[in-house]
């Protein structure tokens, strides 16, 4: 029965193919690339390019693109599909989106009608891993003026968390993305969008970034419904997205996120070996009498595991993640002991005494193990 | 019934027309329904950095560079049994994790513990107390069809063992790739999804995805071709058939005749033996340099490259059969048991050290190692060896021919082998001559304190006409975008040649206060043992990486173009991340380093074959409280089985630290005896 089945697809395959063997984007193509824009502006050192991508948000001239070294100059510059040349000026940046919004026209000289992508598609479902897309970028500055963008035909990889990294810093933009199976992401693709077959936009293409997981380069974009969570200095959080971005336009105001580690007056009462290589796993050296850690259970030579879910590989990790929460804060550690997972829920109080700095390891002496 | 057909079936309803992006877009994501349960993600904690493979061209931006720094996010597994079987790329585990955690279908979790690996196809067994794991379906090699549609699957990317796994789309390129052991796809394979399958749109597996390279061995090897369009699998198929081998705890190691072919192209001239290894299977079926080999398990070979295919496969213990020419005759072997490991037996060792800047013909003895052929045979210091000859035993006469230098007598020595009999004539220091004999031996392994001897002849009477800068130079590299520091000792003269060390600082001690630190430290040493310090700074905190090798040449280039350098005294040094790249950069740049120095920090590559014109020394110190020590005590183990010269020393009391002033010493002592002959 197997064999005839896949004898039969065979066919079916063939006479669909018959029909439609190659199917042309021409038509989509043809409408995505009067909503693309070419962008110029700071750059060309450092291996820094000074061209970019954008796309068309209203008809108006609004146009959004992602937040980088290329908008930090006065003489910003957009080509329109027809070839028109305009000044733009930026409008609103959102770090945390690794988003910008420019415009194009002024009082004076109105800009109307163009053609553009509506931002209800941030509403659109999820496309799923598999689902086919094209790309349209003007990556490596192959077009100019009136040239069409580049049409790059590819799969949907994976919709994952974003790790990633730029040099030695991380990525801006750490929620959801598109990761992509077609090599995107180049020098001067960013700004430019992903659309499924029809022509739908799904998001945004990213700035060139190393995966901080894989050490690989990844080829992303950051979905046209992008929201976060942004948790503020008051301990109040605020959602952001990048439609919010587009609605609000002048009158955005970027959120001033909590540095990394604020909050970190979080104890658990755990004393780690000491961590003096590159990677030392977590293991737990000693519990404080009477912590949240003793309190829970947790004992020498045990090795934390994961944190809320998320894996830990190391102790440098473990402090950064740790280091986001604050007292009454509950956090559940799984960990290992000896060949067994154990899972155990912990409330972060205040800290005894002032917490002092880690220090750095050191070629010449060993640190004490430190203390959260 | 296939879902995915069923799928594909349930499109065509009356009035749709679908096109053929559609249909195969329905299938991709039925077949990855169809394996995601047997897609595991795996968890690892703890473990070494690890540099390795080639330098990857790196593209424009802040962050170019390249080479392999393995990652700290998931990766990826396969089920090969339901009684808790997973297999994965050995890549996923080469830095040697403390912990593996593998999370299975609905995010169950388990500990996982490496059972076995297979160090040819680089695949590692893993087991998992679970029962009941839904087992892949297999496609054979032989239903396999170049152009078909293939699948890559990883589970790096989606943070959840639930959530679909990431695909790369392409088509199966090529099968029996890297020599036999392979298949090619042109999806995209990189860390993202290594130890994930290669599936059809039916859902069947392929293979387990790999890095792999026809040129180099190892865990990381190929990787510098991630997402290239040249990706590679290992044939689920050929892993089910050694699973039971694997199931049994024991490696598996590739098979080794014992022979190295005489020179050429690879793939125009026929493989026609140079030398055949002691205890080999070559040695035991009686092959011989100058036998050509025309067949193995009755295929004709006429090429390197037919050899290599045929034995590519074969793991240490299958047997082959060979057809030969030797001479004119036709030599049949019927079984050949092929070796896991080949020795190459350890480098003779005459056992002394010549005086530096000679000018004189002959080489002047500035120290004779005890124990030595030079010793029992009755070398001094202040001897000069004018003539020197090496015979097969003590019965034949050795021809002795005149040694012109240093170089000369090294030259004599490369290919010497321990037992044969060496024959020197020598001038001594009263103005006689005598001709001294002996049996070579091997290399001393213990450090003798200091060698109180003066290292140089040359003659420093008068000052010298032209002094090169000396102190703490500050350099830039000719592109201008990286810095080095070299340091020159205060007594630096032109006439002296120096050794080079080069210090390699750990990730983030590349400050310039922690390079002055150690600056500091070697002054002393520096200046009596001759020696220039050249120090790169890496360019980032998390510590090197391959593609800054042309860094370091550049900045050693530096010091050999403007001061006078011993090039049998070139050291690279280096603690934790420095001393992995020290590791890396000797074994890449073999005609540039002559030792290695290193401070808790293993290998965590297998070391290469040891070059006899190309000496490659190691000097290795941990601490024994280091975390890595257990890593670097195998580093020391396997440089010993390649026969390196090699100093290994616990350092007690210590943690991941630089050495202690004894070590120091020791190392110093160490460098100095680099141009031992």
């Amino acid at each position: 029965m197997k064999t005839r089945m896949v004898w039969l697809a065979g066919v079916l395959l063939l006479a669909a193919g018959f029909s439609r063997a190659d199917e042309s984007f021409a038509k989509v193509a043809a409408e995505v690339n009067p909503k693309l824009v070419k962008v110029y502006g700071s750059g060309g050192f450092k291996g820094l390019p000074s061209y970019g991508t954008g796309v068309l948000v209203s008809p108006d001239g609004y146009i959004l693109t992602v937040a980088s070294h290329l908008l930090e100059t006065p003489d910003l510059r957009v080509h329109l599909h027809d070839g028109s040349r305009w000044s733009a000026k930026l409008i609103a940046v959102e770090p945390e989106l690794d988003a910008a919004l420019i415009k194009i026209g002024t009082e004076k000289n109105k800009v109307e009608d163009l053609p553009f992508f509506d931002m209800a598609a941030a509403k659109a479902p999820l496309a799923q891993p598999g689902t086919g897309i094209l790309a349209f970028s003007n990556q490596f500055h192959i077009a100019t003026r009136d040239e069409p963008m580049s049409v790059m035909r590819g799969t949907i990889a994976a919709y994952a968390r974003l790790h990633g990294r730029i040099g030695i810093f991380e990525a801006p933009y750490t929620g959801m993305v598109y990761v992509v199976d077609a090599i995107t992401n180049n020098p001067g693709a960013a700004g430019g969008i992903v659309t499924n077959r029809k022509g739908e936009i799904l998001g945004l293409i990213g700035k060139e970034l190393r995966n901080e997981q894989t050490n690989t380069w990844i080829n992303y974009a950051v979905p046209l419904g992008a929201s976060l969570d942004i948790r503020l200095a008051d301990g109040t959080t605020a959602k952001i997205s990048l439609a919010d971005l587009v609605e609000k336009k002048e009158k955005y105001k970027a959120v001033a996120k909590v540095g990394k580690g604020a909050g970190g007056g979080g104890y658990l009462g755990l004393l780690l070996v000491p961590n003096v290589v590159e990677r030392t796993p977590p293991y737990i050296e000693s519990v404080e009498p009477g912590s949240p850690a003793a309190k829970a259970g947790l004992q020498p030579d045990d090795l934390v595991v994961y944190v809320d879910g998320l894996p830990v590989v190391s102790i440098d990790m473990l402090w950064e993640m740790l280091g986001k929460y604050r007292p009454q804060d509950r956090v559940q550690l799984e960990i290992r002991r000896g060949d067994k997972l154990q899972t155990v829920s912990l409330t972060f109080e205040v800290p005894p005494r002032p917490v002092a700095p880690s220090p750095p390891p050191s070629p010449t002496a060993l640190p004490k193990g430190n203390q959260p | 019934m296939n879902p995915a057909l069923l799928s594909l079936l349930s499109m065509i309803a009356p009035g749709f027309q679908p096109g053929f992006d559609d249909l195969q877009e329905k299938a991709v994501k039925a077949a990855i329904q169809l394996v995601s349960p047997s897609v595991v993600q795996i968890e690892t904690s703890g473990g070494t950095e690890v540099i390795s493979g080639p330098a990857r061209p790196g593209r424009p931006g802040p962050s170019a560079g390249g080479g392999v720094r393995k990652g700290t996010g998931p990766t990826t597994g396969v089920v090969v049994a339901a009684d808790g079987y997973v297999v994965s790329s050995a890549f996923n585990f080469a830095n040697k994790p403390a912990s593996i955690i593998v999370s299975t279908q609905g995010g169950k979790r388990h500990v996982a513990r490496v059972v076995a690996t297979d160090q040819s196809r680089m695949i590692t067994l893993l087991k998992i107390d679970a029962v009941g794991l839904p087992v892949p379906e297999v496609l054979p090699l032989a239903a396999m069809q170049i152009g078909q549609t293939t699948l890559a699957l990883g589970r790096t990317l989606a943070g959840t063992p639930d959530a679909s796994p990431s695909v790369s789309v392409g088509i199966l390129s090529a099968t029996g790739r890297v020599w036999g052991r392979a298949i090619q796809t042109d999806a995209k394979v990189s860390p993202v999804n290594y130890g994930g399958p290669l599936i059809d749109l039916n859902g069947r597996v392929l293979g387990i995805l790999v890095p792999a390279s026809p040129q180099a061995d190892g865990e990381t090897a190929g990787f510098e071709w991630y997402d290239s369009g040249i990706g590679f699998a290992i044939p689920l198929e050929q892993i089910l058939s050694i699973l039971p081998r694997l199931k049994q705890g024991k490696d598996l190691r590739r098979g080794l005749l014992g022979i190295t072919l005489q020179p050429g192209d690879q793939f125009a001239i026929e493989p026609v033996v140079l030398s055949v290894a002691p205890n080999s299977a070559a040695s035991s079926a009686g092959l011989r340099p100058g036998d050509k080999i025309t067949a193995i398990n009755g295929k004709a070979i006429s090429s390197h490259a037919h050899l290599h295919l045929q034995l590519g496969p074969l793991y240490e213990g299958d047997g082959i059969s060979l057809a030969l020419l030797r001479g004119k005759d036709e030599v049949k072997i019927d079984k050949a048991v092929l070796t896991g490991s080949v020795s190459t037996p350890p480098p003779a060792f005459l056992g002394i050290l010549p005086k530096r800047d000679d000018k004189e013909k002959g080489v002047a003895v500035r120290h004779v190692f005890p124990e030595s052929a030079a010793s029992r045979a009755g070398l001094k210091p202040g001897d000069r060896v004018l003539k020197a000859g090496l015979a097969a035993d003590a019965a034949k006469a050795a021809p002795t021919v005149p040694i012109a230098n240093r170089d000369g007598l090294a030259q004599l020595l490369v290919n010497a082998n321990i037992g044969q009999f060496i024959s020197v004539e020598v001038k001594r220091a009263d103005g006689s001559t005598a001709t001294l004999k002996g049996p070579l031996g091997p290399y001393n392994q213990t450090l003798p304190e200091k060698i109180e001897d003066k290292a140089s002849l040359a003659k420093l009477d008068k000052e010298p006409e032209k002094k090169p800068e000396t102190g703490i130079l500050k350099k830039q590299t000719a592109a201008g975008d990286r810095a080095f520091w070299v340091s020159i000792p205060e007594n630096y003269d032109p006439r002296v040649s120096h050794g080079v060390l080069i210090w390699l600082h750990p990730a983030g001690k590349g400050k310039d206060r922690d390079l002055e630190d150690l600056f500091g430290t070697w002054d002393l040493i520096a200046g009596e043992t001759n020696l220039i310090v050249v120090a790169p700074r890496c360019d980032t905190e998390l510590g090197w990486t391959p593609g800054e090798v042309d860094l370091i040449t550049e900045s050693f280039k530096f010091v050999t173009d403007a001061y006078n350098v011993d090039r049998r005294r070139v050291v690279a040094h280096g603690m934790g991340m420095g001393g992995q790249m020290a590791f890396y950069l000797a074994f890449q740049h073999r005609d540039m380093v002559r030792g290695v120095a290193a401070v808790g920090a293993g290998m965590a590559a297998n070391p290469k074959e040891r070059v006899n014109s190309q000496p490659l020394s190691f000097f290795l110190a941990v601490g024994d409280k280091d975390p890595l020590r257990e890593s670097v005590a195998d580093t020391a183990k396997k440089l010993g089985e390649f026969h390196f010269p090699l100093h290994f020393k616990e350092m007690k009391d210590r943690g991941h630290q630089y050495f202690d002033s004894q070590t120091f010493d020791q190392m110093a002592v160490w460098i100095d005896l680099l141009d031992r002959l």
